[in-house]
């Protein structure tokens, strides 16, 4: 695995009266949340939190309605100040940095787009999108021509003297993404950023980011409470509950090996097909031939292996880099869907 | 389940209350059983007894008559307010001499050229056409004067109110000491802030400027926070995800969010200055107030109007281009260049003007108005005033009103024993509010017994209780109608907006030629002033009834009277309450102007003073005024309007 772009260990955030006395007292941090708050009346949103997010990941913090989620992706970049814990970006410590070294990272390294796109509505379009620029103190021809290309990169040509007002929710969020995607950061956090939107427009908007994530490979954190917007965009996914993550892997491993009951009846109802691989369907063992019928790659999802299977009307081969790993049959298949597949084995 | 919660409170409420306004009228009947004998032991008197007031008046006017020795000589006077005197004349000089020099001509086409481009071609029309009013009615060296005094008290109310605004946006503690202050002079007749500014800069323009200053920078300070702190909280997170610096953040997003609060800052502040500068002429202020003053002082009503008219054209256009500023705040700005055509025209005018050798607005071009509208009026008083068969006159209403509700309402407060007035307002005071507005309210009260102007503080109070009445009556039976007619609304609403923006001084006007003087006149001024207010929330608060709760009623099959009654009136509780309060200010702040057209009490005494020069009894009902004002705002101060925290 490569180098990880964000780092956080241990991170707490705890609102209300003397909030920090809160992380280091393991009498407190014990407590249930609703506990904690008539005792003390401090609300903990984050607590005792740690992922790394690694370089050209998307990383998806999910979880429903005030688990933490907006406050953790906040604290990042002390939006919110962070209670305790350690946040480490690129090897450097982020509760560390002073005034200006902070400011440094919010111009250059990570951009944020916000839920209800928290545009300037006396400004045009293109004014907007250039805003991080014009903050850094670029001269207006260059922010100009630099926002320019990013406006045509999220399809919004020929609305750049438009204001706010005058877009759809769905163009205001590309207004929101081209914002920051003009300063051009190395790390994109996203907070909930369609779940404004209606549900087509919602689909469009993510498949823009995953063409976007696609072409430049840019690490992405994104936070949502849609399970499939989760599983379709994240390489990995935290599951966060009343501030702690209670499960943390790969869209298939939450969707096979859910940690917990909680996790299990969130992901109870979720097409296994579209998740699982044939990695984990497959009877491990060569054919022990060299035709390998079917030819399925092994991250291809369970709903591909079924089409190929159902048509030839055999079992398929796994095939990696021209090694057969295993084969998928109507069983192993079915297995899948019914969720009664065997517990994962080694490969 | 949820509705069963919901419902509860509701249905629990008015016993609850019922419950806790018993409680409250306990307690306070059983404090009042233990004090009152003990008081009236000991200070029997049906006025407020002599032994528990002050004498301020003899320091006050040992402190007057020092300022008025050491004005030319004092440092304090020569180095600090001297400076400000003399800024002030200088500025307003060079103001009016700017506006001469454009000519009548230039004048005019500057602002028709600035309605043009800050709300299209009508006003422009309008605006031209008010600016020629003024000068057909031989007003246009009197409407210059009040201009220029109007132009730099704005500015410096604006600037004042800017700063204040931008702590008390940024600042929390600011903001907290700052709010009370400001919601305290908002409820201040104008009349109370004269005095002090005399007391310090004497008679003059700076002493006008100044008072209007003080009266019309609130507005400006309060809606400045008001937009700063209302501010998108995701916008300003967003500006500062990106890096932004504090002073970044204050000027590319926090003010030009507040925009639109701003632009209503500096409508309501040019509004309140309007009104202030025309007050200001018993202080000195000239122009246009002082035409009206010396008019009504020998009840001209023909040189009275002549005057009027241009402050409320003057009135409404300023109103109107300002307001269409605010609505226009969120629109893409005009194109430069066409405010460059416009300004190169507008000079060009003013040029043509002055090569022509017209400047000044050439005598031939007046019409006089005075005559004739005094001959109509010598005709209403010879016809109308008295004696007309079956309804009387209307200098007979005014003497009925007088005879038969002023006077008892006065004869009885003032046979009221002084500890049953406070009891009183004790009484109201905490019924609608808190136990602390009741006590500043009491203390208020008790304040003005001790300054000793308990007898004119309640012939005030009697005319302001009597305006009030009547004020309510009409608005709420007014308001009703209009809430309940679409048709009578929209007919409404244009009579509304003028009445509302007129400054309260010309309101004298009519009701001088009408009913002639007199405090029936001026609770007539103080009812025309603040009707359009409380007609206007009412009808506010009556649509804004929930629909729903209506539509309920509506199925179970009441009647529309059963509706009003039943349903709407009792939710829109909130609403009239406010429509009491500001009823209630609105007409103290007319009935003390009304000491011009003979209202007597406080009014009387502050104008008397300054006539007079005799400081110490303007002051002291000056403060008397500020008392009355506290207490009234407080006794019909609802408990909502602290959480609210609106404008
Ligand atoms: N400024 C604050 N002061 C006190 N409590 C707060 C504050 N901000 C958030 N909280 C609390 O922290 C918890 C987590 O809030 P957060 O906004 O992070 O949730 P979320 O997962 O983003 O929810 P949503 O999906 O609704 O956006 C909530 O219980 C919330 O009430
Ligand atoms: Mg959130």
């Amino acid at each position: 695995m490569s180098t990880p772009v964000f780092s956080v260990e241990g991170l707490w955030k705890v609102f209300g009266p003397k909030g920090d006395r809160v992380p280091g007292d393991p009498e407190l941090t014990a407590l249930e949340p609703a506990e904690l708050r008539s005792r003390t009346g401090c609300t903990a949103a984050v607590r005792d939190v740690s992922f790394d997010v690694h370089k050209g990941e998307v990383f998806v913090v999910m979880g429903l309605s005030g688990s933490g989620k907006s406050t953790l992706v906040r604290c990042l970049t002390r939006l919110i100040e962070p209670t305790a814990g350690s946040i480490v970006i690129d090897g450097e410590d982020v509760r560390a940095m002073d005034k200006t070294r902070l400011r440094e990272l919010r111009r250059h390294r990570a951009a944020m787009v916000f839920q209800h796109f928290g545009l300037l509505p006396h400004r045009t379009v293109i004014d907007n999108v250039a805003y991080g620029l014009e903050i850094q103190g670029l001269g207006k021809a260059e922010r100009r021509a630099r926002a320019q290309e990013v406006v045509a990169k999220v399809g919004l040509e020929g609305m750049e003297q438009r204001r706010p007002a005058q877009l759809s929710g769905g163009q205001r969020q590309r207004v929101g993404l081209a914002r920051a995607l003009a300063v051009d950061p190395e790390v994109l956090l996203f907070d909930e950023p369609f779940s404004a939107l209606d549900p087509l427009i919602r689909r469009d908007m993510q498949e823009e980011v995953v063409r976007l994530h696609s072409e430049e490979g840019r690490t992405m954190v994104f936070i949502t409470h849609d399970l499939s917007e989760a599983l379709k965009l994240g390489d990995r996914i935290a599951l966060m509950r009343d501030g702690r993550v209670v499960q943390l892997g790969t869209p298939e491993e939450i969707v096979s090996h859910p940690a917990d009951d909680y996790v299990r009846e969130f992901v109870r109802d979720v097409a296994r097909e579209q998740v699982m691989t044939v990695r984990t369907a497959m009877r491990p063992g060569g054919c022990d031939g060299t035709e390998h019928p079917g030819a399925l790659d092994p991250d291809e999802v369970v709903a591909d292996a079924i089409k190929v299977v159902a048509r030839s009307g055999r079992a398929a081969c796994v095939v990696e880099d021209g090694r057969c790993l295993g084969v998928v049959d109507h069983e192993r298949l079915l297995g899948v869907v019914a969720g009664t597949e065997p517990k994962k084995e080694a490969v | 389940m949820a509705t069963v919660t919901a419902s509860a409170p509701r249905v629990g409420l008015p016993g609850v209350l019922k419950h806790r306004a018993a409680q409250k009228l306990l307690l306070l009947a059983l404090l009042a059983a233990v004090l009152v004998p003990l008081a009236d032991a000991r200070w029997a008197s049906g006025s407020w007894p002599h032994a528990l007031t002050v004498d301020v008046s003899k320091p006050l006017a040992d402190a007057s008559d020092w300022i008025i020795d050491n004005r030319d000589s004092h440092p304090l006077f020569l180095y600090f307010f001297g400076y400000i005197s003399n800024a002030v004349v200088l500025c307003v000089r060079a103001v009016y001499l700017l506006l001469l020099a454009a000519g009548w001509a230039g004048v005019t086409a500057i602002g028709a050229v600035v309605a043009w481009r800050v709300a299209g071609v009508r006003l422009a029309v309008g605006t031209a056409a008010a600016f020629l009013a003024c000068g057909l009615l031989g007003m246009w060296v009197p409407t210059m004067q009040t201009l220029a005094l109007m132009v730099v008290a704005v500015l410096v109310s604006v600037l004042v109110g800017l700063v204040l605004g931008l702590a008390a946006g940024l600042s929390d503690r600011f903001h907290r000491a700052l709010r009370p202050v400001l919601d305290t002079m908002q409820v201040l007749p104008a009349f109370a802030y004269l005095l002090p500014v005399v007391l310090i800069f004497g008679i003059g323009v700076p002493a006008a400027v100044l008072a209007t200053v003080v009266y019309a920078a609130p507005p400006m300070a309060r809606l400045t926070a008001l937009g700063l702190r209302g501010a998108d909280k995701e916008v300003l997170e967003a500006v500062e995800s990106l890096g932004a610096t504090a002073p970044q953040r204050l000027l590319t997003a926090r003010i030009p969010l507040a925009r639109k609060e701003l632009l209503l800052g500096l409508n309501q502040t040019i509004m309140m200055a309007l009104s202030m500068a025309v007050i200001a002429s018993v202080i000195g202020a000239g122009g246009l107030g002082d035409r009206v003053y010396q008019a009504l002082a020998s009840v001209d009503v023909g040189a009275a109007l002549e005057a009027g008219i241009p402050i409320v054209l003057l009135a409404v256009v300023l109103d109107r281009i300002t307001a269409a500023a605010g609505e226009r705040a969120g629109e893409a700005p005009g194109s430069r260049l066409a405010w460059l055509y416009a300004a190169v025209a507008a000079v060009v005018v003013a040029l043509a003007g002055r090569l022509a050798g017209r400047l000044d607005w050439p005598d031939s071009w007046t019409v006089n108005l005075a005559d004739p509208v005094n001959r109509a009026v010598d005709w209403m008083t010879a016809h109308l005033y008295s004696g007309v068969p079956v309804v009387g006159g209307t200098a007979d209403w005014a003497g009925h009103f007088t005879t038969w509700v002023l006077d008892p309402v006065r004869s009885g407060l003032q046979w009221l024993p002084w500890w049953a007035v406070l009891l009183l307002v004790a009484a109201l005071a905490w019924l609608i509010g808190t136990w602390r507005t009741a006590l500043t309210a009491v203390l208020a009260m008790a304040g003005i017994g001790v300054l000793g102007v308990w007898k004119p503080s309640l012939d005030t109070l009697s005319q302001v209780l009597a305006a009030v009445a009547v004020t309510l009556v009409l608005g709420f039976a007014t308001g009703i109608a209009a809430a309940r007619s679409d048709r009578f609304e929209r007919l409404l609403r244009p009579v509304l907006d003028v009445f509302q923006t007129m400054p309260q001084f010309v309101y004298l006007i009519p009701v001088v030629a009408l009913f002639g003087v007199g405090r029936a006149p001026a609770v007539a001024a103080a009812v025309v002033y603040a009707l359009p207010a409380v007609v206007r929330i009412t009808t506010q608060g009556l649509r804004q009834v929930d629909p729903a709760a209506l539509e309920s009623a509506r199925s179970l099959g009441a009647s529309s009277t059963q509706q009003l009654r039943q349903v709407q009136l009792p939710l829109a509780r909130p609403a009239l309450l406010l429509a009491l309060n500001q009823g209630v200010v609105l007409v103290l702040a007319v009935v003390i102007i009304g000491g011009l057209v003979g209202g007597g009490a406080l009014g009387y005494d502050v104008v008397f003073g300054l006539a007079q020069g005799d400081l110490a009894t303007g002051l002291v009902a000056g403060a008397a005024i500020v008392c009355l004002g506290l207490m009234l705002d407080r006794v019909t101060q609802p408990t909502q309007r602290r959480t609210k925290g609106g404008v």
